[in-house]
């Protein structure tokens, strides 16, 4: 771990931003576009995507990723636009925006995998602009401001702009009356001094000259109205330029169809979405982090209930001992559930971008889909959510792909056209949540998937099934547009089944359509952890609980009395595994134990190259081993089972070959050695 | 379920049994039972595996291509039994099965819950909660 400042983590906190506000964005232009086609404007989700476009474009500036704070710019400006026409985007503005999402997308990716981040795309910059001199060659109305109709019909097309979009921008616009008598006159004010004076405060569109009926004050019938732009708040200032009172100055505001948010303006908005009032945004390892101490504080209850327990059968009154101890454990599983709570996503959030998905499969095969989401208000932890998806991901496009018929073979089927896909979700427990993905396409044909598996015909849907999730099956023969890479079907089993625990299945019949139920753990738990290999066999341990990993030279490993063949009195309660060798580290003498010996894997006769140094209370241990794998992060999986739960495996991982592998606490094995009696009463 | 064990033939009841397996090794668990084969993998669920040879007071062979784990579901349990070979399903009507004799109910532990004689066949039905033993809480 390092001190100095961590840009990585920096990055890493723009890119999930980043990446929430793009999903939202996409899921407010897919709604934008449903509304649109059925001519109907939508003012709060244009409102939102701008929000969300100026949000990034200032969280890219932050972080200096100028092609995005581009691209970002450009959209945000289209969408300003809309929002001044009552949420009507102009045409063909939707899929350049999608376009420009993409494009953001892309360049975030780029970031986070530390790839050059290209130059935002010119034409689609430029497409953008575009749109948005349609957007502003809309016809403005009278109804447009809050100025009178006789003021607004004396303006021009470049004046009624330019307060349209000072307006629009937050900047402040007001009628400031100037009759002309001839007592002002003696004083010096004229039309010409006060247009002058107000001038150098504010920006005067136009200056309107007015017939009123003649009276005591308004002795010339003429008055004049100057349509300013104030940037100041100082209205007084602007009043006394113009020799009237603050009271009288009219404010120009936006009415109809152009009315932003007066008087705040978007970006203030937009700013204070930024604020995310009441929520934190938090990386998962520092909940992990949490967790990690959590278990700690648990390990010292335990030790309380043992000492309370001596403590008691030494004929001490324990009693209000006990319950102190028994509320701290609760306490404890509380705080427990508290963590394990604020790593919950909700499945709605998880799912947002499979509509862009669909839509965009839906373009490129030329099908109409329908698409269902139902996924309640079910919540599961970040991890699996982050493994899971993928796996939807493919299931939704091979349902769009594969599963749907087009519309000719629909309708000789007699379904509507359009294909329908749902993607639904449902609590099954406290622990487990069950996905369903499913298509009322042509469903899968059996015999085709028999005969490109070289296998006999499957009886049933869970004998076709493992013949689909066999590693290198594809049923169509040509690879499509859509489907030819990603993830097959063997990697949405490995993730659901092998990665998750969860269970996959299948429900398919010709001609009505397929669904895969994925049953998945609300929760796992994850560690960073070192494989490695000792006595042929691969063991994974948690790489938090490693002091250090050494290279072990033989030459410089000292070696002890060796006390097995040592006659010895008595029963032979304590187990000695070989002569006692020691190392220096860091000036301290540390026990070298060779781990296979430990394990009773057999007795190997040279030492291993590597040691794994774990330290547990004040004391440390050296396992000596055989050579290190790697390290990576791994889903461990509790043994559940009284068979096979033994001392020092805290569960088992699957490394990805499909086979169980252990993780060790090799604290636990090395304390039970300096415990007094292996396997006895404390 | 049929399963032949050192040569001889036990059966399993088939509502229990979940599914067949061929055997491809097992991840050692060490400190567990001798009887303990290991642990696999099946369908994203690890289990572990017992060797009925050495259950059954045999010692344990090379595996062939033979072998199979019969997984057994009792409860909440899952557990594999490593046998020689399993193939044949088989009806066998419940009248059939008497308790053995009380000589080798004792000297089987209770393993053998009952036999039954099909044709020329003895067969010995397992007591899977027995082989497995009951769930007991580890005290830590």
């Amino acid at each position: 771990m390092s001190d100095k400042f961590d840009t990585a983590e920096f990055i890493a906190g723009f890119v999930a931003e980043a990446e929430d506000h793009l999903s939202s964005a996409s899921t407010n232009l897919l709604s934008v576009e449903g509304a649109a086609a059925k001519g109907q404007a939508t003012p709060r989700q244009v409102r939102d995507l701008f929000r969300s476009l100026h949000t990034l474009k200032g969280l890219a500036a932050m972080v200096g990723v100028e092609p995005i704070v581009e691209l970002a710019h450009a959209m945000e400006s289209v969408l300003r636009e809309a929002d001044r026409a009552a949420g009507t985007l102009p045409v063909g503005a939707v899929p350049l925006l999608l376009d420009g999402v993409a494009a953001i997308e892309h360049r975030v990716r780029a970031l986070a995998d530390r790839q050059v981040v290209v130059a935002a795309p010119p034409k689609l910059v430029e497409a953008l602009g575009n749109l948005r001199q349609v957007g502003a060659d809309r016809a403005m109305t009278s109804a447009d401001t809050s100025l009178s109709p006789e003021l607004w019909d004396k303006l021009g097309p470049a004046e009624r702009t330019q307060i349209v979009q000072a307006l629009t921008e937050g900047r402040r616009a007001f009628v400031v009356p100037f009759v002309p008598t001839l007592e002002r006159a003696s004083r010096g004010l004229t039309i010409t001094s006060v247009r002058e004076r107000v001038a150098a405060l504010a920006e005067i569109v136009k200056v309107v000259p007015q017939s009123i009926a003649a009276s005591d004050e308004a002795p010339g019938g003429l008055a004049f109205a100057l349509l300013v732009l104030l940037a100041s708040q100082d209205d007084a200032a602007l009043a006394d330029a113009a020799a009237t009172t603050p009271e009288s100055l009219v404010p120009i505001t936006l009415e109809g169809v152009a009315a932003a948010p007066a008087p705040e303006s978007l970006e203030e908005v937009a700013d204070e979405a930024l604020q995310h009032r009441g929520v934190v945004r938090v990386e998962v390892a520092r909940l992990d982090e949490a967790l990690e101490r959590l278990s700690a504080l648990v390990v010292t209850q335990f030790r309380l209930v043992r000492t309370l327990a001596a403590m008691r059968e030494g004929g001490a009154d324990v009693r209000a001992l006990a319950q102190v101890v028994a509320d701290n454990g609760r306490q404890l599983r509380d705080l427990r559930a508290s963590i394990m709570h604020a790593r919950m996503v909700s499945v709605a959030e998880m799912l947002d971008r499979i509509p862009l998905i669909v839509r965009g499969l839906s373009r490129a095969t030329g099908k109409e889909v329908r698409l269902t989401i139902a996924a309640g208000k079910a919540e599961l932890d970040k991890a699996v959510a982050e493994r899971i998806f993928p796996a939807v991901v493919h299931l939704v496009r091979n349902a769009v792909d594969h599963a749907l018929e087009d519309a000719e073979e629909r309708r000789a089927a007699g379904k509507p056209e359009g294909g329908h896909v749902t993607v639904a979700c449902r609590e099954l427990s406290d622990s487990q949540l069950e996905l369903t993905i499913s298509d009322d396409g042509r469903g899968v044909d059996s015999a085709a998937v028999a005969r490109r598996a070289g296998a006999p015909l499957p009886t049933g849907d869970e004998g076709l099934l493992e013949l689909l999730t066999r590693p290198g099956l594809s049923t169509k023969a040509e690879v499509t547009k859509t489907s030819g890479r990603g993830v097959g079907m063997d990697v949405v089993k490995r993730i659901v089944v092998e990665e998750l625990g969860g269970e996959l299945s299948l429900r398919t019949s010709r001609g009505q359509g397929t669904t895969f139920t994925l049953q998945l753990p609300l929760s796992i738990t994850i560690v960073d952890a070192f494989s490695f290999l000792c006595a042929g066999e691969t063991f994974v341990v948690p790489v938090a609980m490693v002091e250090e990993i050494q290279e072990l030279d033989p030459a410089r490993t000292v070696r002890g009395p060796d006390r097995r063949k040592a006659p010895r009195p008595g029963p032979e309660r304590r187990r000695t595994v070989r002569a006692a060798e020691m190392i220096h580290r860091r000036g301290e003498a540390v026990p070298v134990l060779r781990l296979d010996e430990l394990l009773g894997l057999g007795e190997a006769t040279e030492l291993g190259r590597k040691a794994i140094v774990v330290r547990r209370g004040g004391e440390s241990f050296a396992f000596a081993i055989e050579r290190m794998l790697g390290q990576q992060e791994v889903v461990v999986r509790p043994l559940e089972d009284a068979l096979v739960r033994v001392h020092g495996v805290t569960g088992t991982t699957d490394l990805g070959d499909g086979r169980p592998t252990l993780v060790l606490d090799l604290a636990a094995i090395g304390g039970r050695l300096t415990s007094p009696v292996v396997g006895g009463q404390p | 379920m049929l399963c032949k064990i050192a040569d001889a033939e036990y059966v399993l009841p088939a509502a229990d049994v979940m599914q067949m397996e061929s055997f491809e090794g097992a991840t050692r668990v060490p400190g567990a039972a001798a009887e303990v084969a290991g642990l696999v993998q099946i369908r994203g669920r690890v289990v572990p595996v017992l060797d009925m040879r050495v259950v059954f007071g045999y010692a344990t062979i090379e595996r062939t291509i033979d072998s199979r784990i019969v997984v057994m579901k009792r409860g909440e349990r899952t557990v594999g039994l490593l046998v020689d070979s399993a193939r044949e399903v088989l009806k066998v009507p419940e009248a059939e099965f008497h308790p053995p004799p009380p000589v080798v109910a004792q000297q089987t532990e209770g393993l053998v819950k009952a036999v039954a004689q099909v044709g020329s066949r003895l067969l010995m039905l397992i007591d899977f909660t027995k082989v497995i033993g009951e769930e007991h809480e580890h005290a830590g």
